[in-house]
């Protein structure tokens, strides 16, 4: 429908029925929220990047210097991966991942950096802090009216947000791969001779699927909460206080048995990096493609209820 | 019709903010919201807007449902909030130019005249201006897309006179080009001023509406007998307001000769006409004149 001006002097005409593609208006909102991120990714990429790498100096002088000097004053490494990770130190098993580890294995050192605390907690910050201003951030500081006072459908405000992720993601999983590749070339990692030294970096490859999953699954269960809030900080402090939660509990649940129950419960039970690495049999274990589908239908739930409740609700006005 | 609602009802809990608003626009017309805070404007034109779901009643815009069409109804619409904020990390140029491509718009020339009619550098950053020239850059992203409707929430906050004088002018035009403007307003003289139509909210229900032409036919007469006046004559748009012994106070919207007929076979000591203006229907509403 094209509406023509009443009066005959004026010259412009309103293509106001005209359909606006919603391809064009949800690259818009894409490029608009890329524009955002422009100094938050490349600084929490580079957090993962150089954690990484000094992991990889880190493993490297274990499995190499540390252990050799406990050879030398006669302690049995396996006696020591007893004390670290059973017993009084199976707290560091339950962070770290230690069930398989061979400390004096470069590779296995490595892996944990995929599981340490850190990393999630990288990870997790990341996934909250941009998920929880996706709308509620707009919300609170008064934009989305600005924004949804344009002709844009809700649910391509979420699409945009589902596409920023599928975006920034591997920007993160990749940065710390790329840590882990440059960490272990500095330290020549990359050229060892010893087996027990030597990296297999392309095996930490499938394992960046689990990484990225956590993050979308982190990711989409913020945004519901986002899409359902009025305040950024109230949901910015939910969405931390779950994810605290489901850590705790899944590290709990392995040193207490009554909570072992719980654990599928948390995203981190199905964040699993490190048996992908460690195993080159992973593709056989029906754990990790239970994990990859529960963490990738987490996020899918999260940002479909996001999307059913933010079309749903009305807007408030700005304070 | 462009506009269109139908006992438009939002309730917020238990508390009603809008009260079976039933309101019609015309192509082409301005038309201005009065009512003093709480009294439903802003949720009438959030409601609009799509922003919120309609308790009861309907709203359209080009025919459009304003919450099950939203999108097409906002094709229609351009939309100054009341409370504005902005992405203070673009410039004003880089706001206009986003908005302008979620309505597919390319910038147009209307851009760079605005910007000079209403004096704002539009390529400095959003933080670094004042909320006044923030308004302006937001008065521009919606008077440059030429929408069919412009729907402002209280425009003229934060302006100085003469950036009010200049949007009062913005505005005409707009009319003139056939853009219908709804807006909202605390500021009677400025209503008075641009407005076609007048709509006063008291308490969500839409208790008045009136053309300004009509309005400008009305005169307040009050005049001091000599004596005991008898019954006022019946005169087609006479309207008593008050009755102080001999001093009457009324309303009158007929032809003047008619009045001062009636006037000069009575007992007048004093006399005053004086054209009634749109203060004098709002404080029938909300509170009383001086």
């Amino acid at each position: 429908m094209i509406l023509w001006c009443r009066r005959p002097a004026c010259t412009f005409q309103h293509r106001a029925g005209e359909t606006p593609a919603p391809q064009t208006m949800t690259r818009t909102l894409v490029f608009k929220l890329l524009r955002d991120y422009r100094v938050g990714l490349p600084v929490v990429a580079l957090l993962l990047f150089l954690f990484q790498l000094l992991w990889s100096v880190v493993s490297k002088r274990i499995s190499t210097e540390v252990l050799l000097e406990f050879s030398r004053r006669g302690i049995d490494l396996d006696m020591l991966g007893n004390i670290v990770f059973q017993g009084p130190g199976k707290i560091i098993q339950s962070l770290l991942g230690g069930e398989n580890i061979r400390l004096d294995h470069t590779q296995d050192m490595l892996s944990m950096a995929y599981v340490h605390p850190l990393t999630q907690i990288i990870l997790c910050v990341w996934a909250i802090g941009r998920a929880s201003g996706g709308i509620t951030g707009e919300i609170d500081r008064g934009t989305m009216e600005l924004l949804l006072a344009q002709p844009i459908r809700r649910s391509q405000i979420i699409l945009a947000h589902f596409i920023i992720d599928v975006l920034t993601i591997p920007v993160l999983c990749l940065s710390m791969w790329a840590g882990t590749c440059v960490g272990a070339y500095l330290v020549g990692l990359t050229s060892a001779t010893d087996p027990k030294l030597q990296v297999h970096l392309a095996a930490f490859g499938p394992a960046l699927i689990n990484v990225g999953l956590l993050v979308f699954a982190v990711s989409g269960i913020t945004m519901l909460l986002s899409a359902t809030g009025r305040f950024r900080g109230r949901v910015l402090g939910a969405a931390v206080l779950l994810a605290l939660l489901q850590f705790l509990v899944n590290v709990i649940g392995q040193l207490w048995t009554p909570m072992e129950p719980l654990r599928p419960c948390t995203v981190f039970y199905w964040y699993q990096p490190q048996p992908i690495i460690l195993d080159a049999q992973w593709a056989t274990r029906g754990m990790i493609w239970a994990g990859f589908g529960v963490l990738a239908a987490v996020g899918a739930m999260g940002y479909a209820l996001a999307w059913v409740t933010f079309c749903r609700r009305d807007l408030p006005a700005p304070l | 019709m462009l506009l269109r609602t139908q006992q438009l009802t939002k309730d917020y809990g238990r508390f009603r903010a809008l009260d079976a608003l039933d309101l019609e626009l015309q192509p082409g017309e301005i038309c201005g919201v009065l009512g003093p805070n709480g009294s439903g404007k802003s949720t009438a034109l959030r409601l609009l807007l799509g922003f919120m779901r309609p308790t009861a009643g309907q709203a359209w815009i080009a025919g459009h449902d304003c919450w099950h069409d939203s999108v097409h109804a906002r094709r229609h619409v351009t939309y100054l909030p009341g409370e504005l904020r902005l992405y203070e990390n673009m410039t004003g140029r880089q706001l206009i130019s986003f908005l302008g491509r979620l309505r597919q718009q390319s910038p147009n020339g209307d851009v760079e005249r605005l910007a000079k009619t209403f004096d704002i550098d539009i390529a400095r950053p959003l933080a670094q201006l004042s909320s006044g020239m923030k308004r302006k850059v937001a008065l521009l992203a919606v008077l440059a897309p030429r929408t069919p409707l412009v729907i402002l929430d209280e425009p003229t906050n934060t302006l100085d006179p003469t950036m009010r004088d200049e949007l009062m002018g913005q505005l005409r035009h707009a009319r003139d080009q056939g853009q219908t403007v709804l807006f909202s307003s605390h500021v009677l003289s400025e209503v008075e001023q641009v407005c076609d139509r007048v709509a006063i909210l008291q308490q969500g229900r839409l208790a008045h509406v009136q053309t300004m032409a009509e309005l400008r036919e009305i005169r307040r007469v009050r005049a001091r007998f000599g004596g005991v006046v008898g019954p006022l004559p019946e005169l087609p748009g006479l309207r008593s307001v008050e009755r102080h012994g001999a001093e009457v106070t009324f309303e009158y919207a007929g032809p003047l000769r008619d009045l001062l007929g009636w006037l000069a076979r009575q007992d007048v000591l004093d006399l005053k006409i004086e054209p009634l203006g749109l203060a004098g229907i709002y404080h029938r509403y909300h509170g009383t004149e001086a």
